[in-house]
């Protein structure tokens, strides 16, 4: 029995179940004439008998699917033959790995037979799933579903049951994405750690100086590896206000015009265009930054008779400013729009200019919410990469020039494992400090900009 | 021969198409309280905000007809509807404070229209407007304390505190028990016939018994039109239009 069989007697099953299970629910309200019929509408018994179908089969199918590639494993060790396992100097792992490899189609000329056979047998393994555990599963779920016919009488609440199951997948789905998150920075704090054990923690976190190039050889010049990472988020620090101090005022001022002058009509049409910035690719304002802002700048700066650097923090914030701008106009917007009309009304009659009003009713009311737009959209211009990258450099620079080229922690950790890299040398163990980092800065940013919505949440409504 | 605050002058309004207000005229006494009633959506409120021009505010909504206060025409184009406005303060149906303290509230006005030299007589101000509108015993301990946490009768007296503090000449009421329970009503039904004796008074309820008792002018609007205006008692107690016996009598509304 293949997989497609197997499909088809599942879901012809199912559906039989649910009608077969409805159907003498209903009949079993037919059948009484006087005193108490089920509890729960009958297709509730029919869906409650459907779900102890579904649930043993797929959660049987999952753990197996997890297992699977260990009890193959086991399988094939227990196949080794005893003379192979002598030439490998009886280290079973050895030939496993040995078989792995074979069984993706790697084989070497003069690869031994039983090593070959042994592949096969994995292969045969893997990709064929006997009919006996379908049927196992098939049957599994027929008793399930068994049980919850029985169940159909009036003692049982069928609608509370199909609810509370309903709710534990619900819990489930949401708590995938928060393992996932959870899973996310283990990875990440295991390597960091390996990083840490090479290069002390406060030589990291404090070091003024950046130059990741350890040596390979022993006797290699130049290479002796400087960990500091105060240059890199100096970089970024620099990079953000920049990007900040273009997005913020224009983001903020178009946001006003849009929720207060603009007329209904306007703002249908202009408020999805800002929005469309938000969707440029941002390799492409990249390629803005790199190609059009930074040799302006240049040659503004020429003309003025300075030299600056073509790549500068300047181009790359300036750039960045400009991507973040529908963040922080459209979020912004939808916090003042949120402001009551009564207080509007109220600031108006009392004989306030609109301009009045807006500054001193409007804005500090949404105050609160435009914060936690703007600390949003600092996270966004914190990990950004791609602009940097292409228009501010990878140069390590201590520096606050924004004419200087810099760099930021993101443009860091794709250099550091861009290409082919050791997994144990701290160049490459430093972009997974530096990636938690940043996890744990833009972390408390976001939290700190929840805590100010709902702040604002509990004060204006 | 009393003195004729405001004019209404064959006042129509439209939204868009819409006719709201159909050919209103009307004469409001000065430092007497008129009180507009009729059914909702029959045009009261609607005129109430003609008479502060608050109307300008919503997009589509247009004017004809005049409205005079002290024989001037306040749609002119030499008068800004700001200075009109300072001039005739407004209570909203639902008491809507600032998010701010109860103090800067009632300084809002003052502060914008730049009426008082110092701080020492910015606090005077508000706390006599804050006693005029009956609230300051209550609140005196927390003057400082966000206006949005009193209870819902004393938000609406502290923004009746916030219109009074800038002296307006007229004072508009639109619906402001209509959110309160009966004690807070009380409270500012009694605090309107205080205030009769120095603001002329135009209020909209809903509620006859409150028009009854706190207004010497009655109007009656029915779908955009004025249908009778007279003393409130000769109106509750002698209309001379049916539809006002009607409407009073619970017969339509």
């Amino acid at each position: 029995m293949g997989f497609w069989a197997f499909f088809i007697i599942f879901a012809s099953s199912a559906f039989f179940l649910h009608w077969y299970a409805t159907n003498k629910a209903l009949r079993f309200n037919a059948g009484i004439k006087e005193g108490s019929k089920l509890p729960s509408l009958p297709q509730y018994y029919g869906l409650y008998t459907l779900l102890w179908f579904i649930i043993p089969i797929l959660s049987t199918f999952l753990i197996w699917t997890i297992f699977k590639p260990f009890l193959v494993d086991y399988l094939v060790i227990q196949k080794i033959p005893a003379n192979l396992l002598n030439s490998f100097g009886g280290n079973p792992s050895l030939i496993l790995s040995t078989v792995k490899a074979i069984s993706l189609q790697n084989i070497f000329p003069g690869t031994k037979q039983e090593l070959i056979d042994l592949a096969k047998y994995m292969n045969e393994l893997k990709y064929s799933t006997s009919s006996s555990f379908y049927i196992a599963i098939l049957f599994l779920g027929l008793i399930g579903s068994s049980f919850t016919l029985k169940k159909i009488s009036s003692r049982f609440r069928a609608r509370q049951s199909v609810e509370s199951v309903n709710i534990k997948l619900l819990i489930f789905c949401s708590t995938i994405a928060i393992l996932t998150t959870i899973g996310i920075v283990f990875s990440l704090i295991f390597e960091a750690i390996r990083f840490f054990e090479q290069i002390p923690f406060f030589d990291f976190l404090f070091g003024l100086s950046w130059s990741p190039q350890t040596a390979i050889r022993e006797d290699q010049v130049a290479s002796s590896g400087a960990f500091g990472a105060i240059p890199i988020f100096s970089g970024t620090l620099l990079i953000t206000v920049i990007a900040m101090s273009v997005s913020i005022p224009v983001g903020l001022l178009s946001a006003i015009y849009l929720s207060e002058y603009a007329t209904n009509n306007l703002r249908a049409f202009l408020k999805p265009i800002l929005e469309i910035l938000a969707g440029v690719p941002t390799v492409v304002y990249g390629f803005f930054a790199a190609i059009t802002v930074g040799p302006f700048l240049k040659g503004l700066a020429d003309s003025f008779g300075f030299s600056i650097a073509s790549e500068s923090a300047i181009a790359a914030g300036g750039v960045m400013g400009i991507m973040i701008i529908p963040f922080i106009s459209s979020l912004s917007d939808d916090v003042i729009n949120s402001v009551p009309n009564s207080l509007r009304d109220g600031s108006l009659a009392m004989g306030a200019t609109k301009s009045e009003t807006i500054k001193k009713v409007i804005l500090p009311a949404a105050l609160p919410g435009i914060v936690g737009a703007i600390l949003l959209a600092v996270s966004r211009a914190i990990g950004e990469t791609m602009i940097v990258v292409m228009a501010a450099g990878i140069a390590a620079n201590l520096t606050a020039n924004p004419f200087d080229s810099v760099t930021t922690v993101t443009v860091q950790i794709v250099t550091l494992l861009v290409g082919d890299q050791e997994f144990d040398s701290p160049k490459t163990l430093a972009a997974f400090a530096l990636g938690i980092t940043l996890f744990f800065v833009t972390l408390v940013l976001n939290l700190y900009a929840l805590k100010i919505v709902k702040k604002y949440r509990e004060k204006y409504d | 021969m009393q003195k004729n605050k405001i004019e209404a002058k064959k006042v129509s309004v439209f939204y868009n198409d819409k006719k709201a207000l159909n050919e209103i005229t009307l004469s409001i006494p000065e430092k007497k309280v008129t009180s507009l009633i009729g059914p909702s959506g029959c045009g009261k409120s609607t005129f109430l905000r003609c008479i502060n021009r608050m109307n300008d505010t919503i997009e589509g909504c247009s004017m004809t007809g005049r409205i005079l206060i002290d024989n001037k025409d306040i749609n002119e184009k030499s008068l800004d509807p700001v200075l009109l406005r300072a001039r005739v303060g407004m209570v909203f149906q639902k008491p809507n404070p600032f998010p701010k303290s109860i103090f800067e509230n009632v300084a809002y006005g003052p502060k914008i229209h730049g009426l008082t030299q110092s701080s020492d007589e910015l606090n005077e101000l508000v706390e006599e407007s804050l006693k005029k509108a009956g609230l300051f015993s209550e609140i005196k301990d927390r003057i400082h304390e966000p206006g949005t946490s009193l209870s819902g009768g004393q938000q609406q007296r502290l923004c009746i505190a916030r219109a009074i503090s800038i002296s307006p000449e007229i004072i508009l009421m639109d619906e402001p028990c209509s959110a309160l329970d009966p004690i807070a009503t009380a409270k500012i039904e009694e605090l309107i016939d205080e205030l009769a004796h120095n603001f002329t008074i135009v209020i909209v309820t809903h509620s006859m018994q409150q028009a009854a008792r706190v207004s010497k002018q009655t109007a009656f609007f029915h779908m955009g039109n004025l249908i009778e205006v007279g003393k409130t008692d000769s109106i509750f107690s002698n209309p001379s239009e049916k539809k006002t016996q009607d409407y009073i009598t619970g017969k339509i509304g």
